[in-house]
C-alpha cells in the first residue's frame, strides 16, 4: 500500500479540513438566526457534506487499483470497502426517509429546540469527527499510540453527545412541552434524534472493538481495514447529523 | 431426533423462545414497578410483545451461530477464510454453513416451506369464497382470538407477506447459488455475511406465523394505517417480522452486488456476463435500497402504536397519505426485485434450449437495469384514489407506461431467439415457455391499471389480483420451477422425473390461467378483493367456485412436484454431466459441485450465448501450470 500523502500533510489537510467544517456550522447557524434563507443552509450542507465525504471518508478510495491476487488483504480491503459504502448507502436511505417524513409533516416549519444546545452537541460530534481522523492517519503511519489516544478522545466526545442529546435535550424538549406524542412536530423531533443517537451508540460500540483490538496489536500501518471501517462510519453518522441538524434547528419558521 | 437438536435451526429456535420471554419478562418488570398493566388478552401487554419478539431475533442470531466468527473478530481473534462444514448429512443444510451452494440450498427450500403454507392460507380462505355467505370462516368460530372473518382477513394478509417473503428467499436462494458459479468465484464475497442473511430470514418466518397466533390482523399485506395503527398485537409481529426479513433481502443484495463486482472470473468484461448476472445486480440495487423505506414505514406505525407518536395520526398532524409513499417507494420497486431474477432464468435458459445465441445480448443487460431504475419512479400509481395530490397521477401514469418499454425488449428478444430455433421441450423449457406467456398476460393487464381514468375503477377489484398474480406467477413462479429443474442436477447429481415435470407443468398452466382470467373477470365485474364474503345477487358464486377449483389444481400440481424434488435427491436418475449440453461454465465440470467450486479457474474467451455457432467457445479453463494463483 503506498502512501500518496506523507504524515504532517495528511494531519495537516485533516486540521484544514476541520477549519472549514467549524466555518460553514458557524455561518450556517449565523445565516438561520439571522435571516433564514433555507437555499443557503442547503447549499453550506451540501459542502460540508462533500468535504466529509472525500477527505475525511475518503471516498475516493474505492477506485484505488488492488492487488491482482484475490486472495491478498489489500484485495479484500478492496472488497469490504465497497460492501462498507454499500452498507452507508442502504442506511442513507433510512435518513433520507426520515427527512422525507420531516419535510412533509413540518414544511417550512421547525419546533421550538434550545439553539445552543443544538450548536453545542454539533460542535461536539464535529470534534469528534477530526480526532477520529487524526487517529486514523497516525495508525496509516504505524503510530499506534497515537490512534489509540486519538479514538479514546473520540469516544469522549461521542458519549458526550449521546448524552447531550439523550440525557439533556430530550429532558429539555420534554419539559417545554415537546414530547412523542404531542404531535407531528414531537414525534418527528424523536424519531430523527432517536434514529441518530442510535447510530451513534453502534459507532462508540464499533470505536471500542477497535481501540481493544489496537492494545491486542491486531493492526498495522498496512493491515488496519477494521480501524477504517471504524473510522468510515463514523463519519457516516457525523454526515447524517449535518443534514439533520439544520433540518432539526434551522430551517423553516418555528411553530407556535 | 438427536441429530436435529444439534442443528443450529434447533439452537436458534430454542434461543428465540428464551429470548422472546426475556424481552416480554424485561418490558413486564418494568411496567410492574411503574404501576401499568403487566398482562393483556394474549398473556402479554404489547410493549412486551415487541420488545420479545426483537429480543427473540437476536438471541435467535446469537443461539444459531451464525455471527460467532464476527465476535471472534470483535475480540481480535482471527479465523480461517473458509470452514469445513462440519455435517454431512442432511444437518448440515440445517447449521450454519459458510459455502454459498448450501445457502442457496438453505434459501430454496426455506422460499418451498414458505410457499406451501402461503399457499395453504390461500387454499382456505378460497374454499371460504367458493359460495357466498359465510360456510366455515363464520362469524360463531373462535380460533387465536379471532372470529371467521378476522381470521379470513389474517390468513389473505399473511398470505401476501408470506409469499412475499418466500419470494425473496426464492430469489435469493437462485442468486446465491448461481451467481458465484456463473462468475467463476470460489464462495460469495462475503461468506459469514451471506450465512447472517439466511438465519436471519428464519426467525422473520417465525414472528410472520407468531402474528397470527396473536390476534392476527386484518389490514391486508399493506398494513396502511390508520387501520394498522388500532389492529390486534399481531399487526406488530407483522411489522417486525417484516422488517427482520428486509435485512435478509438487504445484506443478501449488498453481497451479490460485491461479488459482482470483485470476484469475476478473468475475462469476464461487463459485456460478457451472463445476463442472470445483470438481473441479479438490477435487482440487488433495488433491495439493497428502497427495501429500507418498507422498514422505515413499518418502524414508524409500531412506533405510533407504542409511544403515541403522531406520524400518521390526522389528529396529531400526522398524515396517513405519507405512510403509503414511504411503504410503496419500496414496496412497488419490490415487484421489480421478484421479477427481474426471473425474467433473467428466461433469458439465461432459453438459448440452451433453443440451440441459438440469444438475441439481442447487450439490450437486454441494459433493459434489466433499465426496469430496476425506471421502477424507482412509479410508485404513487398504487394511490392513484388514495387522496394524494391529484397533480401528481399524471406524471406517475407516465412513468409507470415507460416500464413497458424494456419489458417489451425483453420479449421481442425471446421471441427473436426462439425464432427458427431447434427447441427441445425439456421440463425447464416448458417452465420457461409457460413463464413467458403468463408474463405476457401480466404485462398486458398492466396498463389499464397504470392509466388513471381506468385505474379509478379497477382499484381494490379482482382485477389486481389477478394481474398481480399473472406477473408475479409469469416473472418469479414459473422461472423458479424452470430454475430447480435446470440447477437440480447441478446440485445433486441427479436430475428430477421429466414426466412427473411434465404433470407439474400441464397440470399447473391451464389451472392458472382460468384461476387469473377468472379473477379478472369478476373483477371488471365488480368484485372487491380482500373480503371474506359476497351479494350472491352479483352473481359470482359459480366463478368463484371454478376458481376455487383452480386453486386446488394449481396447490395438486405443486403437490407433485414437492414429491418430484424431495424423491429425486435420492432416487433420480443420475446426472453428473452437462445435462442440457449448456456452454456455461457450471456445466463444463461434473456435478454435484464441489465444495469450493471449480478445481481449476476459467478464463472467459468469447460470447456466453453464441448457441449453435461452430467454433465459439464461452470460457476456457487455465491449466495448472499458467495458473498464478495459488
Amino acid at each position: 500500500m503506498s502512501h500518496t500523502q506523507d504524515k504532517s500533510s495528511a494531519l495537516g489537510q485533516g486540521v484544514v479540513i476541520f477549519v472549514y467544517l467549524a466555518v460553514l456550522t458557524i455561518l450556517e447557524y449565523f445565516v438561520a438566526v439571522t435571516f433564514s434563507a433555507v437555499s443557503i443552509l442547503v447549499v453550506v450542507a451540501v459542502i460540508k457534506l462533500a468535504l466529509v465525504m472525500y477527505y475525511y471518508m475518503h471516498i475516493y478510495k474505492l477506485n484505488e487499483e488492488s492487488d491482482s491476487d484475490t486472495h491478498s488483504y489489500s484485495y479484500k480491503t478492496g472488497s469490504n470497502r465497497l460492501g462498507l459504502w454499500l452498507f452507508l448507502l442502504s442506511d442513507a436511505f433510512v435518513f433520507a426517509g426520515l427527512l422525507t417524513v420531516r419535510i412533509n409533516l413540518l414544511g417550512l416549519t421547525r419546533p421550538h429546540l434550545n439553539q445552543l444546545l443544538g450548536l453545542g452537541v454539533t460542535a461536539i460530534l464535529l470534534i469528534s469527527s477530526f480526532f477520529m481522523n487524526r487517529g486514523e492517519t497516525l495508525m496509516a503511519n504505524g503510530d499506534k499510540k497515537g490512534f489509540i489516544n486519538n479514538a479514546i478522545i473520540t469516544f469522549v466526545l461521542g458519549l458526550g453527545f449521546l448524552l447531550g442529546v439523550v440525557a439533556v435535550e430530550w429532558p429539555t424538549a420534554a419539559s417545554e412541552g415537546l414530547t412523542p406524542g404531542s404531535g407531528a412536530a414531537g414525534a418527528v423531533f424523536y424519531m430523527m434524534t432517536g434514529m441518530h443517537a442510535f447510530h451513534v451508540f453502534t459507532g462508540l460500540i464499533f470505536l471500542l472493538v477497535v481501540i481493544n483490538n489496537a492494545r491486542k496489536d491486531v493492526y498495522s500501518a498496512e493491515k488496519h481495514w477494521g480501524i477504517e471501517a471504524a473510522a468510515v462510519y463514523w463519519h457516516f453518522v457525523d454526515l447524517v447529523w449535518i443534514i439533520f441538524y439544520p433540518a432539526l434547528y434551522l430551517i423553516g419558521k418555528l411553530l407556535a | 431426533m438427536k441429530k436435529f437438536f444439534s442443528t443450529a435451526l434447533a439452537h436458534g429456535l430454542f434461543w428465540q423462545l428464551i429470548g422472546i420471554l426475556v424481552g416480554a419478562g424485561l418490558v413486564t418488570g418494568i411496567r410492574a414497578t411503574m404501576g401499568l398493566s403487566v398482562t393483556a388478552k394474549f398473556f402479554f401487554t404489547e410493549p412486551a410483545w415487541v420488545l420479545g419478539g426483537f429480543f427473540g431475533v437476536l438471541f435467535f442470531i446469537a443461539g444459531s451461530g451464525a455471527v460467532s466468527d464476527w465476535y471472534k473478530w470483535a475480540r481480535g481473534i482471527d479465523t480461517p477464510e473458509h470452514h469445513e462444514d462440519h455435517h454431512t448429512g442432511w444437518e448440515k443444510y440445517l447449521s450454519v454453513s459458510l459455502d454459498h451452494k448450501v445457502i442457496g440450498i438453505q434459501y430454496t427450500v426455506t422460499a418451498l416451506v414458505l410457499l406451501s403454507l402461503g399457499g395453504l392460507f390461500a387454499l382456505i380462505f378460497r374454499t371460504e369464497l367458493a359460495q357466498s355467505q359465510l360456510q366455515f370462516l363464520t362469524v360463531e368460530m373462535q380460533l387465536f382470538g379471532q372470529n371467521g372473518p378476522q381470521l379470513y382477513n389474517t390468513l389473505m394478509s399473511l398470505h401476501g407477506m408470506i409469499m412475499i417473503v418466500s419470494i425473496l428467499l426464492g430469489v435469493a436462494g437462485i442468486m446465491n447459488y448461481v451467481v458465484p458459479l456463473l462468475l467463476g468465484a470460489q464462495d460469495m464475497a462475503f461468506p459469514r455475511l451471506n450465512a447472517f442473511s439466511y438465519w436471519i430470514a428464519v426467525p422473520a418466518a417465525v414472528l410472520l406465523v407468531m402474528s397470527l397466533i396473536l390476534g392476527g390482523f386484518d389490514t391486508g399485506w399493506t398494513g396502511y394505517p390508520p387501520l394498522s395503527a388500532r389492529a390486534p398485537v399481531g399487526m406488530q409481529m407483522f411489522f417486525l417480522g417484516v422488517f427482520t426479513a428486509g435485512w435478509s433481502s438487504i445484506l443478501g443484495a449488498l453481497n451479490v452486488i460485491v461479488t459482482v463486482v470483485r470476484m469475476r472470473a478473468k475475462g469476464m468484461t461487463a459485456m460478457r456476463m451472463p445476463i442472470l448476472v445483470w438481473a441479479s445486480v438490477a435487482t440487488s440495487i433495488i433491495a439493497l435500497t428502497a427495501t429500507q423505506l418498507i422498514g422505515l414505514s413499518f418502524q414508524l406505525v409500531m412506533f405510533q402504536r407504542l409511544f403515541g407518536m403522531g406520524f400518521f395520526d390526522p389528529a396529531k398532524g400526522g398524515n396517513p397519505v405519507l405512510f403509503q409513499h414511504l411503504f410503496w417507494f419500496y414496496s412497488h420497486p419490490a415487484v421489480y426485485v421478484f421479477v427481474l431474477p426471473g425474467l433473467g432464468v428466461i433469458s439465461e435458459l432459453l438459448p440452451v434450449f433453443a440451440r441459438k445465441p440469444l438475441f439481442g445480448y447487450r439490450w437486454i443487460a441494459m433493459s434489466s437495469l433499465g426496469i430496476a431504475l425506471v421502477g424507482f419512479i412509479v410508485w404513487a400509481h398504487h394511490m392513484f384514489t388514495s387522496g394524494m395530490n391529484e397533480y401528481l397521477r399524471v406524471p406517475f401514469m407516465y412513468s409507470t407506461l415507460l416500464v413497458a418499454i424494456p419489458t417489451g425488449v425483453k420479449f421481442f428478444s425471446w421471441v427473436a431467439t426462439i425464432w427458427k430455433g431447434k427447441i427441445s421441450y425439456e421440463t425447464p423449457m416448458l417452465f420457461v415457455i409457460g413463464a413467458i406467456v403468463v408474463f405476457l398476460m401480466g404485462g398486458l393487464t398492466g396498463p389499464p391499471n397504470a392509466t388513471v381514468s381506468t385505474d379509478l375503477h379497477l382499484h381494490d377489484t379482482y382485477f389486481i389480483v389477478g394481474h398481480f398474480h399473472d406477473t408475479i406467477f409469469g416473472g418469479f413462479v414459473f422461472p423458479f420451477f424452470a430454475a430447480l429443474y435446470y440447477w437440480f442436477p447441478k446440485a445433486t447429481g441427479r436430475r428430477m422425473n421429466e414426466t412427473l415435470g411434465k404433470i407439474h407443468f400441464w397440470l399447473m398452466t391451464p389451472s392458472f390461467f382460468v384461476m387469473t382470467l377468472g379473477m379478472m373477470r369478476i373483477g371488471l365485474l365488480g368484485m372487491r378483493r380482500r373480503i371474506a364474503d359476497y351479494d350472491p345477487a352479483l352473481g359470482f358464486d359459480n366463478t368463484h367456485l371454478v376458481l376455487t377449483i383452480a386453486g386446488f389444481l394449481i396447490a395438486i400440481s405443486v403437490c407433485v412436484f414437492m414429491y418430484n424434488f424431495f424423491n429425486s435427491i435420492k432416487n433420480g436418475e443420475k446426472a453428473e454431466g452437462n445435462v442440457w449440453n449448456s456452454r456455461s461454465p457450471e456445466w463444463q465440470v461434473p456435478s454435484p459441485m464441489p465444495a469450493h467450486n471449480y478445481d481449476q479457474p476459467f478464463e472467459v474467451v468469447g460470447e456466453p450465448y453464441d448457441y449453435g455457432l461452430p467454433g465459439s467457445k464461452y470460457v476456457e479453463f487455465i491449466a495448472p501450470s499458467k495458473n498464478t494463483h495459488k
